[in-house]
């Protein structure tokens, strides 16, 4: 009899737990668009990719219980020239060892903007170039049909990442590396 | 049922209860790491060209590449007085390549050595990726106009030159490039009166001493067909920064467009007979 009590509560945790949460993965479409922007003294330049994978994890409230984890594909980041494409991948990002770009963390804050619309604050760690970094990012969560809109804009500096600021000739960057996100994601199937 | 037992039950209900708290959350998540590798286009040498020679490197679709090479005559041996060679005459080079894809680039350029006009195509058609020998090869080919040569008319059909190139490249263990080019020219002088081949076997080797600054020399035997006196040989450096890469040379050939330079040197090879010479590309 114990047994049963037991497995009854069992299944209907894990019941419960699949009703309150809910899971979007990023939908794969050319729309998303991740830029690295660099201000540089002769040329600003784009690094543009839509090469961006992960997962939003939440139980009823984005607050609650929340997960969620983002990375970019840096093999894929294109300036427009293909010289510099390499030239980021193999001086600087060193891709072939670090192909990935990730962002781990936790929704720390939802402040309601409109019915469907969320400013977030997110909590977590930045991987590039495979140092770990700590940082906060503000961002808008907006909820589309059945659909989920993610715009972010933040700064991360390079150096924070052990990676060396190319400074030679016609290729000064800036140490801060302007990033702008705008992704969507849809229900896990 | 006996109390150790319940005991025990009520043990295992709790710690399954309290794992199952724990584990739920990272359980549910679906979300799998895409592991997939696309194939990509391998890049062995960094630059288009060693020095004279092609390698099998292309552009980006839809980028153009200036080039301006200058060869200048004066030898090492003529010393201070020609400044080693900078005080000229020299031997000029303005090129312009688009990448009509990312294996294809249409390139036409300018010599001032008989106003030799140019238009020529490379293409990347096969490579093999792989840790030990990765290699790639390309063809190149073009026609040249030599429209100013000296005694004939500019439409005089002995002013046109042909030349095709195979072109092998490998790069090992991301430091030593090696390119093999054999070289076919077809009316490889222009001013013979009977119109001449060369058959030509072109290497070099380019090592990367770091990712910005590397060494290469170039050695382009004639095998068969006219030779104009001497085997070409060119060695010297190479920065690339930005888009841009600045070789400077020493070679005792100052031609530089390939229908003229792959005949072959004025000069026997020795120090004194060196020229200096400079390659500047940039990406525009």
């Amino acid at each position: 009899m114990k047994i049963k009590i037991i497995l009854y509560l069992f299944i209907s945790f894990v019941s419960i737990i699949n009703l309150v949460a809910s899971e979007f993965h990023v939908k794969k479409t050319e729309k998303n668009s991740v830029k690295f922007i660099s201000d540089a003294p002769i040329e600003n330049f784009e690094g543009v990719t839509n090469n961006i994978d992960g997962y939003l994890y939440y139980e009823i409230e984005l607050t609650n219980n929340s997960q969620l984890h983002f990375e970019v594909d840096l093999r894929t980041l294109d300036t427009g020239i293909g010289l510099r494409n390499r030239h980021m991948r193999e001086n600087y990002l060193e891709t072939d060892e670090y192909p990935m770009a990730a962002f781990s963390g936790k929704i720390v804050k939802a402040e309601k903007l409109s019915e469907n619309k969320y400013k977030v604050n997110v909590s977590g760690e930045m991987n590039i170039h495979g140092v770990n970094k700590k940082q906060n990012i503000e961002g808008i969560v907006e909820f589309i049909d059945d659909e989920i809109k993610i715009t972010t804009n933040f700064i991360v500096k390079l150096t924070d990442h052990k990676i060396d600021v190319p400074s030679l000739m016609f290729m000064k960057i800036d140490e801060n590396m302007d990033l702008q996100l705008s992704f969507n994601l849809e229900k896990a199937k | 049922m006996q109390f150790g037992e319940k005991k025990i039950l009520s043990i295992f209900a709790m710690v399954l209860f309290y794992s199952v708290i724990i584990n739920a959350q990272e359980n549910t998540i679906s979300w799998k790491k895409n592991e997939e590798v696309k194939s990509e286009q391998l890049h062995l040498f960094h630059s288009t060209h060693s020095i004279n020679l092609p390698t099998t490197e292309t552009h980006q679709k839809g980028n153009i590449e200036f080039e301006i090479s200058h060869r200048f005559i004066p030898t090492l041996s003529d010393g201070i007085d020609a400044l080693y060679g900078f005080d000229g005459p020299v031997n000029i080079k303005l090129s312009l390549g688009y990448a009509v894809s990312d294996y294809f680039v249409a390139t036409i350029a300018r010599s001032n050595v008989d106003d030799n006009l140019l238009l020529k195509a490379k293409y990347q058609f096969f490579q093999f990726d792989n840790d030990v020998f990765p290699f790639q090869f390309a063809l190149e080919g073009g026609a040249a106009w030599n429209t100013d040569p000296i005694g004939r008319k500019s439409d005089d059909n002995r002013n046109f030159q042909y030349y095709g190139q195979l072109i092998f490249n490998s790069l090992i263990k991301n430091k030593i490039g090696l390119g093999f080019v054999p070289t076919y020219s077809y009316n490889s002088h222009v001013y013979c009166p009977e119109k001449q081949y060369s058959f030509t076997f072109g290497t070099y080797l380019q090592y990367y001493l770091t990712n910005l600054w590397s060494v290469l020399a170039e050695w382009n035997p004639t095998v068969s067909g006219f030779r104009n006196k001497y085997n070409s040989l060119s060695f010297g450096f190479e920065l690339e920064t930005g888009g841009h890469f600045f070789k400077i040379i020493l070679s005792n050939n100052t031609a530089l467009n390939p229908t003229q330079f792959t005949t072959g040197a004025d000069l026997p090879i020795s120090l004194k007979n060196m020229r200096i010479g400079f390659n500047i590309t940039r990406l525009l």
